[in-house]
């Protein structure tokens, strides 16, 4: 933790810095979040650092290939963060491999940004937990953020010595199954479930969004399951709310850290950005379901509340 | 201009010396300026659109210089080949050739950036590598007869918009009834012919030098074996006088561009394409309005087997101007602007011979455009310059419907 630790503390003192450097209000500055989110001056400030590691992780293929953020590896989310064959995300050794090969060792500070608000690179946080690595932050805004600053991108792949990355332990914990689910469904276990999905999904007038191909023949949520969608975690920018701002906005839900947590969406990536904010924003206990509601929505027999009555196939 | 045969019916009647200056080209001249500001003004505010972007902005402004340089040499892919067909002149498969070699070498430099290793068992991103199988024969086949019948192909007909052609919009019609036919062909031949055919890509197998060298080679060997065809005008560089602002103007606006030159900017456009938004392509919007049409009729499956899971001009259920859209409106408006310069801009009277004709070529064309994935530019030039052996398989069937539709006399409506 002690690189942590260290991008904590600069990240601090920096900010501290911008607000003395520049004259406007106190309040235009992004508040200091977490050592687990950095800002992009921290970042652009440390690209050469040999212990920094950037990892990109975009939801649209070819974003990478076009620039990136200089000495980036590319993480591709369908191909290298899951097994292609059966549902599952990427297994501890071929994880082990990628990791190595992209020169990312016990001690590197791993820090990962992608497009679309940062939704994949969470869900990329999350598998480094899930396979014990914690040395893993943000970028707060991503890719978004970092184009709209003007900051530099390049086209030139990077290449590193091969580092000694090695999944010593997998945090289970942070990993809700459909019968971890079911038993806070069914009121065998404690604990609150959050559905980061669009209010049409969440009431089941809507499948799905628009144009996407996954879906559960069944509409609405998991019973019991309070909506918040994801935007609701970030700004405008797309940086992260304050923290104070996050713990009312989920303290105002009822979700205030007393229970444990399941995050889930409908393929289950989105809902790690959530997790994210929960988990290591506000120090909650939270796991996701990764199976999310086209796991559940297609499972035979379990309970389902759908506000909006609407039919598959039709009325 | 050594033959005014060269470069087909666009050149026809075109003015080879500097007019004297009238009224009439004064205002032509100022109409031209009128498009070209517009495209450069309409690319800023698509800079600053949300949701449209870079990408719309530089989609535009390839298109502008694309329907430029496809006017100002002719690059036509249907003239081209007629010419060597029918009159023995390869001059014009020269700038195919340059086309080809330029966009290999600045694929192979740009594809090295994006997938440093080739034989990773991934493909780089967005390149036109397709499926080969007999469909695509059939397609590139109908695709050519198509050309022949239709008297160019969509890209052709696309900057021919732009010098008044009056079949173009039947051709491109016709493209789009094509595009409608090509999806309920895709339907029901894609689990039988296209769900296993290879996906041949040739770096995988030889390495980005491998491939580059090869496809290099081979060009050069047909650019060698079609040197004894190039007309002797063109073989040596007549002496000219000396270049004054004048003669530029003369050369740039009137003369037909020196194919190796057309050629190796397509390819550079090209390149360039692929390298900021995606490969060039032109049937992208055209089949994704049919497809849009067809789905809110209610006509197509929502999702078409497969279809999604290719590289190639993706078609889209889709409201909006796509990027390709924007490439498209500018191919034709750089294309104008250039022909108005020239005086070419020449609306001839419509015959219902000939709109019935350019709409039938343009069934054919969409019809096999769909199923190729793309058409001459999409497929065969995108194709080829990303070492996709598609893209030569498609060329080789193209060039045999367009031998079959000229043997048959089709283009002589």
């Amino acid at each position: 933790m002690s690189a942590l630790r260290k991008i904590a503390f600069t990240a601090l003192l920096l900010a501290a810095l911008g607000a003395l450097a520049a004259a406007a209000p106190a309040a235009a500055q992004p508040p200091a979040l977490e050592s687990v989110v950095v800002s992009a001056d921290w970042l652009e400030a440390r690209l050469d650092d040999p212990n920094v590691r950037v990892i990109e992780v975009s939801v649209i293929p070819g974003v990478f290939e076009r620039g990136h953020i200089p000495g980036a590896v590319n993480f591709v989310w369908h191909t290298d963060f899951v097994d292609t064959v059966r549902r599952d995300i990427v297994s501890a050794d071929r994880f082990e491999e990628l990791a190595r090969a992209a020169g990312i060792n016990q001690d590197t500070a791993v820090i990962l940004y992608g497009d679309h608000n940062n939704w994949f690179a969470a869900w990329g946080a999350w598998i480094f937990n899930l396979y014990g690595f914690n040395n893993v932050a943000l970028l707060d805004g991503g890719r978004v953020k970092w184009e709209a600053d003007g900051r530099a991108l390049s086209t030139r792949p990077a290449s590193y010595p091969t580092g000694n990355f090695t999944v010593t332990n997998t945090a289970a914990n942070l990993r809700a199954r459909l019968s971890d689910v079911l038993a806070v469904v069914e009121g065998g276990a404690p604990g609150t479930l959050v559905d980061i999905r669009s209010v049409a999904e969440y009431r089941g007038e809507i499948f799905a969004p628009e144009g996407v191909q996954e879906l559960a023949v069944r509409a609405g949520h998991i019973p019991g399951a309070i909506n918040v969608p994801w935007g609701q975690n970030v700004r405008e920018d797309g940086t992260f709310k304050s923290v104070d701002e996050l713990r009312q906005l989920y303290a105002d839900l009822g979700i205030d850290g007393s229970r444990p947590i399941i995050t889930y969406c409908r393929i289950g990536e989105r809902a790690a950005l959530t997790w994210f904010v929960l988990k290591h924003l506000l120090g909650y206990n939270v796991a996701l379901y990764d199976g999310s509601w086209t796991e559940y929505g297609n499972t035979v027999g379990v309970p389902i509340e759908n506000p909006a009555g609407t039919v598959w196939g039709g009325r | 201009m050594a033959r005014s045969s060269v470069g087909g019916s666009a050149v026809r009647g075109a003015a080879p010396a500097l007019p004297s200056v009238s009224r009439a080209s004064l205002l032509r001249a100022g109409l031209a300026l009128v498009i070209l500001s517009g495209i450069a003004v309409g690319a800023h505010a698509l800079h600053d659109t949300p949701g449209q972007g870079a990408r719309a902005s530089f989609s535009l402004l390839t298109g502008a210089a694309l329907g430029l340089v496809f006017a100002g040499g002719r690059f036509c892919f249907f003239c081209i080949l007629r010419d060597f067909f029918e009159d023995g002149s390869s001059r014009g498969v020269f700038a195919i050739l340059a086309a080809l070699a330029v966009g290999s070498v600045g694929y192979a430099v740009v594809f090295g950036a994006f997938l440093p290793n080739p034989m990773s068992g991934r493909l780089p991103p967005d390149a036109h590598i397709g499926p080969v199988s007999w469909v695509l024969v059939a397609a590139g086949a109908a695709f050519g007869v198509g050309m022949a019948l239709s008297g160019a192909c969509i890209s052709g007909h696309l900057y021919r918009l732009g010098e008044g052609s009056v079949r173009a919009p039947f051709a491109l019609l016709g493209t789009l009834v094509g595009f409608g036919a090509g999806f309920f062909t895709w339907q029901s031949v894609y689990l039988s012919a296209i769900a296993q055919a290879p996906v041949a890509w040739l770096p995988a197998a030889l390495g980005y030098g491998g491939a580059l060298a090869l496809t290099l080679a081979v060009l050069a060997a047909v650019g060698l074996l079609l040197l004894r065809y190039l007309p002797a005008a063109d073989a040596a560089r007549p002496a000219g006088d000396r270049l004054t602002p004048a003669a530029v103007y003369r050369l740039v606006v009137f003369q037909r561009w020196n194919p190796l030159v057309t050629g190796a900017l397509v390819g550079v456009i090209g390149t360039f394409a692929y390298f900021r938004v995606e490969p060039l392509g032109v049937t992208a919007q055209l089949g994704s309005l049919s497809r849009t049409i067809l789905d809110s009729a209610g006509l197509l499956a929502g999702r078409l087997n497969g279809l999604d899971g290719f590289a190639g001009c993706a078609t889209v259920v889709a409201q909006t101007i796509t990027e390709n859209g924007w490439l498209i409106g500018g191919l034709a408006l750089g294309s104008l602007s250039l022909s108005l310069l020239a005086g070419r801009f020449q609306p001839e009277r419509p015959t219902v011979r000939g709109s019935l004709t350019a709409l039938g070529g343009g069934v054919l064309m969409g019809w096999g455009a769909m199923l190729a994935l793309g058409c001459t530019v999409g497929t065969l030039l995108s194709g080829v310059s990303a070492f996709a052996v598609s893209g030569w398989v498609f060329g080789g069937a193209v060039l045999a419907g367009v031998w079959f539709g000229i043997r048959l006399g089709l283009h002589r409506w």
